[in-house]
């Protein structure tokens, strides 16, 4: 009997490898990802800007502030953001009117510096269209910074008096609850942008997936009525395992592959990348905030928990996909009959999404527990501070005994679902099943 | 031997069989036969354990059947049950590995069946791809691909043309041959006659008729005289014995109660010119199964 449960995994997964399909939809699969993140470098080739540096001409009459203006602006976008690169292109420009013909060209900015009795200096911000707020508020504040260093000057401080004045105050982050593993909202910001396309996201499709294809399956071999000789072969106990671990290898199998398509579509953007945000320096951002936060120390168990929890969950949900296919005797009945995962594999979807949205909110903790929906709100809410790991350990604990009970009970249900071909009074067979 | 004890099974309230017995020895062909409904799906479910009895028992060589037996048997169901999406080959391994044959046996054998049923073109071709009747072929090959010790086949004529009947009729007989218990079950009277020597006649799950077809039909005592000649139809039906008189296109069907009546019969024939032909014959099957299942039917 072993070897019919291997054999009966072995055709299950080469009936869904072995088709066009499949390598249509892995060649589409790779194609897209590699697009996506590479998208700025296949703009850039056949033609596009995709860096989108604005022209910055600066016209000085005072020819006070034409050589400092520029770093000035640079260390503002620093300032303001450690991950924006810098968006523009200096060109001192003597002639106002020549300045004004080619931002009619390329869409540049004029900052025109003249001299001011009252204020040192005054200045005109020209462009062809209406500038965003991001624009004017970085360049004001760096004319404004220009001027007080000019006034500075003008008042004849030493090097010791400006350093005091210009220097930044020097500022420690001290957290009370230990647990607490975000460190600063840039740095969680971050983390989120990448936990959500990298695990949940795929987590999402991927157990829709699961569902539908173990679900199809079944019903396939019902509807045909190939089930009758199969099952006179096999116990429904070895076919349901059959079903369950075929379709669990076949999405580990295509998040493996994911990943390997991810990586490819990196290393191509590090080969023929900018350098801007090639692979070298998103990896180190990433490492430098995760270093920032309290999670580096735990990510050496965290990792491995949280394969554990999406494993658990993706067995879950081909039980429970098993279970109800059993039930139906046709693809269309088994569709109804899974809106009632879906939507909960959505609620998960979006808890995750939101979860920043209700920090400290019990319920939203609550639900981290819950099977079906732990696998994808725990990661967010533990990059969030919001849990820590004996949350997760929970997590992992009631997923187990709810899997235990799936199968416990889920095999009665599928034992008397499998031969039945009526889908009336569904939930009374169901019901009754689980009587016997 | 297949012995099947006081089977009894309940769908609800319903009951689909009651209290049914028989046996089916090495070598034999065993009919099961009844209308639609009569339980004859039932019983081949619970023979290959799809389904439990609430009552009786079912034992192949005195054991139980369960899985360690079922690679012996084949079974071909009423409806096509092939994986229409596969290759002709890959049905094969499909079920062949199932019934826990190796690959090169499968294949060899697979190779035999086709060749003998003379389709081994559609081989790497897709089954939804086949006709009605080589889809049948195909079904009835996966049935027998294990050389079963016990073969059931429910309605496996349905689709099949004479010609293809012959075939799967010279397969039937060479399994049965080899010692493989068969039973089947069709609608079609013929078909039962043409190869079966024990029958079973099931009404609302119940047996009304068991047995060999020769005993059957020697207790049924009721005969069908044919006669070509001048006779008169009315004259016929006043002789005592007779039941009925048929008038067919360029002949008479006498319907007789017993082996008796034929010399009456004989005697009038004699009193008239013209007859070029008077034949006696046993009921047919299908005329029994129409007798008894009807009989039946209005208690």
């Amino acid at each position: 009997m072993k070897n019919k449960l291997k054999y009966l995994i072995g055709i299950s997964l080469s009936r869904k490898i072995k088709t066009k399909w499949f390598v249509g939809a892995q060649v589409a699969f790779l194609i897209l990802l590699i697009g996506i993140i590479n998208i700025d470098i296949i703009i850039s080739a056949v033609g596009g800007d995709f860096s989108g540096k604005t022209n910055i001409y600066i016209v000085d009459d005072t020819n006070l502030v034409q050589s400092s203006l520029s770093q000035v602006i640079d260390m503002n976008i620093n300032l303001l953001s450690d991950k924006e690169e810098n968006k523009y292109n200096y060109i001192v420009d003597k002639n106002l009117q020549t300045a004004k013909e080619k931002i009619n060209e390329d869409g540049g900015i004029i900052i025109y510096i003249k001299d001011s009795k009252d204020n040192i200096i005054e200045a005109d911000i020209i462009s062809k269209k209406a500038l965003s707020t991001y624009d004017f508020s970085i360049l004001s504040t760096s004319i404004n910074s220009v001027k007080m260093s000019l006034a500075v000057n003008e008042l004849g401080l030493t090097d010791d008096e400006l350093n005091k004045i210009s220097s930044e105050v020097k500022i420690t982050s001290l957290t009370l609850d230990e647990d607490s593993t975000y460190s600063t909202e840039d740095g969680t910001d971050m983390l989120m942008n990448s936990i959500f396309p990298i695990i949940i996201l795929p987590l999402f499709m991927l157990s829709l997936y699961l569902v539908q294809m173990i679900g199809a399956e079944v019903n396939d071999e019902k509807s045909t009525k190939a089930m009758e000789v199969i099952i006179s072969n096999v116990s429904p106990k070895v076919h349901f395992f059959a079903k369950v671990v075929a379709g669990n290898i076949f999405v580990i199998g295509q998040s493996l592959l994911l990943a390997i398509y991810v990586a490819l579509g990196l290393l191509i953007r590090n080969i023929f990348g900018s350098g801007s945000t090639s692979l070298s320096s998103l990896m180190s951002s990433i490492t430098e905030i995760i270093s920032k936060s309290s999670l580096q120390d735990k990510l050496i168990y965290l990792i491995p928990l949280m394969i554990v929890l999406i494993i658990l969950t993706f067995l879950a949900y081909s039980l429970v996909a098993g279970i109800l296919s059993s039930m139906t005797t046709n693809t269309e009945d088994f569709q109804q009959v899974q809106v009632p995962i879906v939507m909960v594999s959505v609620i998960g979807y979006y808890l995750a999404l939101t979860a920043g949205m209700f920090e400290g909110s019990i319920i939203v903790k609550i639900l981290s527990y819950v099977p079906f929906i732990s696998a994808s709100l725990s990661p967010s809410l533990l990059v969030l501070g919001q849990i820590g790991v004996i949350d997760v350990l929970m997590s992992i604990i009631i997923l187990l005994v709810t899997n235990y009970i799936l199968i416990k009970y889920g095999l009665k249900i599928y034992k008397v679902g499998i031969l039945n071909y009526s889908s009336s009074e569904l939930w009374k067979k169901m019901l009754k099943a689980l009587k016997e | 031997m297949l012995k099947v004890e006081n089977i009894t099974k309940y769908y609800g309230d319903f009951k689909a069989v009651d209290n049914l017995s028989f046996e089916v020895k090495p070598g034999e062909i065993f009919a099961l036969l009844g209308v639609n409904g009569a339980g004859k799906t039932t019983t081949f479910r619970m023979i290959m354990g799809l389904l439990e009895c609430n009552k009786g028992s079912i034992t192949l060589d005195g054991k139980p059947i369960d899985y360690s037996v079922t690679d012996d048997i084949g079974f071909l169901t009423e409806e096509r049950s092939l994986l229409t999406k596969l290759t002709v080959k890959d049905q094969a391994l499909y079920y062949g590995t199932l019934k826990g044959m190796n690959k090169k046996e499968i294949l060899k054998r697979l190779d035999e069946l086709l060749e003998r049923f003379e389709v081994s073109e559609y081989k790497n071709r897709k089954i939804k791809e086949l006709s009605k009747g080589n889809q049948q072929k195909i079904q009835f090959i996966m049935a027998i691909i294990n050389k079963p010790r016990l073969l059931i086949l429910d309605e496996p004529f349905s689709g099949l043309d004479p010609f293809n009947v012959e075939l799967f009729k010279k397969e039937i007989l060479e399994l049965s041959k080899s010692g493989s218990m068969i039973i089947f079950s069709s609608h079609r009277m013929e078909h039962v006659e043409l190869f079966c020597k024990k029958i079973v006649i099931l009404l609302k799950g119940q047996a009304v008729i068991e047995g060999y077809i020769k005993d059957i039909k020697r207790d049924y005592r009721k005969m069908n005289i044919f006669i070509k000649g001048d006779v008169d139809q009315d004259e016929l039906l006043r002789i005592g014995g007779v039941l009925d008189v048929i008038e067919k296109s360029d002949e008479y069907e006498v319907k007789i109660e017993s082996e008796q009546v034929i010399e009456y019969v004989f005697d009038y024939i004699k009193t008239k010119k013209n007859i070029t032909k008077f034949m006696v014959e046993e009921a047919s099957l299908n005329e029994i199964f129409v007798s008894k299942v009807g009989e039946a039917y209005e208690k």
